[in-house]
């Protein structure tokens, strides 16, 4: 964090830039429900709320800890080993190493959305902010995942198609889909229960989409911290300078 | 351009493209990324075109699927961050070597990206008709499809020198990393990469039809989904025209700087 301040003008021209980023998906899911109409089930409220929870955990994940989307990069270049020789534990150190300035706006953003047309009330909030916590492990484990894959292939691009694919689909409500693609949205790419099912549970409060919300994340949270740390046995020096 | 220019650019053109081919693991990745993301924005037009009594716009279900075929196809062939990519190179001082050639740096690399893209265009292609002939069918318009064709790739190169032009503002800015996520929103909204741009608003309409977005996604759409309006093969030359004039003057007058203060 401080050397992300050590330039303000450059941290906030990155925050500002994210934000309005955000704004232009916001125009367009306005532009697309005033073409559409109601969508099953789906209106522009509701969409506004999942971006909310989405901008938020991405805002949390990519802001905070920016390394969960590089670590296939960083393996297959030989980035990790500068962070090997210093006495902390690999995987946490790496994540929290560098932060991406431009997607703190994205965390600032999706805040004042919620805060803004979320109708905020004490149980709102809280489930937001669960929901959020939720979303952002998950938003960490698949990338890390993914990424980790490079352990193993040699290839460092999975874990940021990854992180892109998750992403870009966690921005479509699961439920306007059907069949396949709803299939892959609750499977291999679980980008329904990044910001569709928090938000969901936001509105209508259920126990078991709750627990669900919470299984998957933990699942995927140990799925990337397993594929990390049983790649990280197989990985060789590549011999770069860097920083750890 | 000269017959020793186009000659350079050719070669760089296909050796960029034998290397992106000889690259197995990211075009294949390339390749599943579109596959996912044309499979559910196609489905969620779909949707909305049934709930509006099964036009949006005056396009029904069908052409609105090859219509994103063909806009996505054209935008996820090419790198995301280039211009990021061009801008760290600027301001790390890595295109001071580039101008030492005796050829445009600007040149030279448009013909590295261009060659770059073409396999993967092709791949996306490939895939492209393969999800739209199993979702709905056959594709409005065999016309339309053989325009959207050279549409594709007047739009790689369009939307190439545009993003060049953004990242040359690092010569002069420190920092324009960042502009890429507000060029790639132009594109994805103004562009017409996610709706097609009768959907906007009558006003934004206009706007969008008056910038070069539109040519880097929204006509090879347009085209594809059963529109034969040839004259846009005409507007997105224009625009290519106009954005090779000011990508190469941002260029040349970086360069000058980068001269000028020693890198």
């Amino acid at each position: 964090m401080a050397e992300a301040w050590a330039n303000p003008g450059a941290f906030w021209t990155q925050v500002i830039a994210m934000a309005v980023n955000d704004v232009a998906w916001v125009a367009f899911w306005l532009l697309f429900f005033d073409r559409a109409g109601e969508v099953r089930g789906w209106d522009s409220s509701r969409v506004l709320l999942l971006f909310a929870v989405l901008t938020t955990s991405a805002g949390l994940v990519l802001g905070l800890l920016a390394n969960a989307r590089s670590v296939g990069t960083l393996a297959a270049n030989g980035g990790l080993d500068a962070l090997l020789a210093l006495p902390v534990p690999p995987l946490a150190h790496l994540l929290v190493r560098r932060i991406d300035t431009a997607n703190v706006g994205d965390l600032v953003f999706g805040v004042a959305l919620f805060l803004v047309t979320g109708g905020p009330t004490p149980a709102r909030l809280g489930i937001y902010v669960g929901g959020v916590l939720a979303a952002s492990v998950l938003l960490t484990g698949f990338p890390l995942m993914t990424g980790s894959l490079a352990f193993f292939v040699g290839r460092g691009e999975a874990g940021d198609f990854g992180l892109h694919s998750i992403l870009l689909l966690a921005a479509y409500p699961a439920d306007i889909f059907t069949g396949a693609p709803k299939l892959i949205l609750y499977t291999v790419v679980p980008a329904a229960f990044v910001a569709g099912v928090p938000s969901t549970l936001v509105d209508d409060p259920d126990p078991r989409t709750a627990l669900a919300l919470l299984g998957v994340a933990a699942a995927f949270g140990v799925a990337g911290w397993a594929t990390f740390t049983l790649g990280l046995r197989r990985y060789t020096s590549g011999a770069v300078w860097t920083r750890a | 351009m000269s017959a020793a220019t186009s000659r350079w650019f050719a070669v760089g053109v296909g050796t960029a493209a034998r290397r992106a081919l000889a690259e197995r693991g990211g075009l294949a990745f390339t390749l599943t990324f579109y596959a996912v993301i044309v499979v559910v924005i196609t489905a969620l037009w779909r949707a909305a075109a049934e709930s509006g009594g099964g036009t949006v716009a005056g396009y029904d279900a069908t052409a609105l699927t090859w219509y994103i075929l063909a806009s996505e196809a054209a935008t996820v062939a090419l790198n995301i961050r280039m211009i990021e990519v061009v801008g760290d190179d600027i301001a790390s001082g890595a295109v001071a070597t580039e101008m030492l050639r005796p050829a445009s740096v600007l040149g030279v690399r448009m013909a590295a990206e261009i060659g770059r893209a073409l396999p993967r265009l092709a791949g996306c292609a490939a895939v492209g008709v393969v999800v739209g002939a199993t979702t709905v069918g056959a594709v409005p318009s065999a016309a339309g499809l053989a325009l959207s064709v050279p549409a594709l790739v007047l739009a790689i190169a369009a939307n190439l020198l545009a993003q060049h032009a953004f990242a040359a503002a690092a010569f002069w800015v420190r920092d324009a990393r960042s502009t890429w996520f507000l060029y790639q929103k132009l594109v994805f909204i103004l562009g017409g990469m996610l709706l097609p741009l009768e959907t906007l608003p009558g006003w934004l309409h206009g706007v969008a039809s008056a910038l070069p977005f539109m040519a880097m996604a929204y006509v090879p759409g347009r085209l594809a989904s059963g529109h034969v309006e040839a004259q846009l093969l005409v507007v997105q030359a224009a625009w290519i025209a106009v954005l090779a004039g000011v990508a190469a003057t941002a260029f040349a007058a970086g360069e000058r700087r980068v001269q000028a203060v020693g890198g």
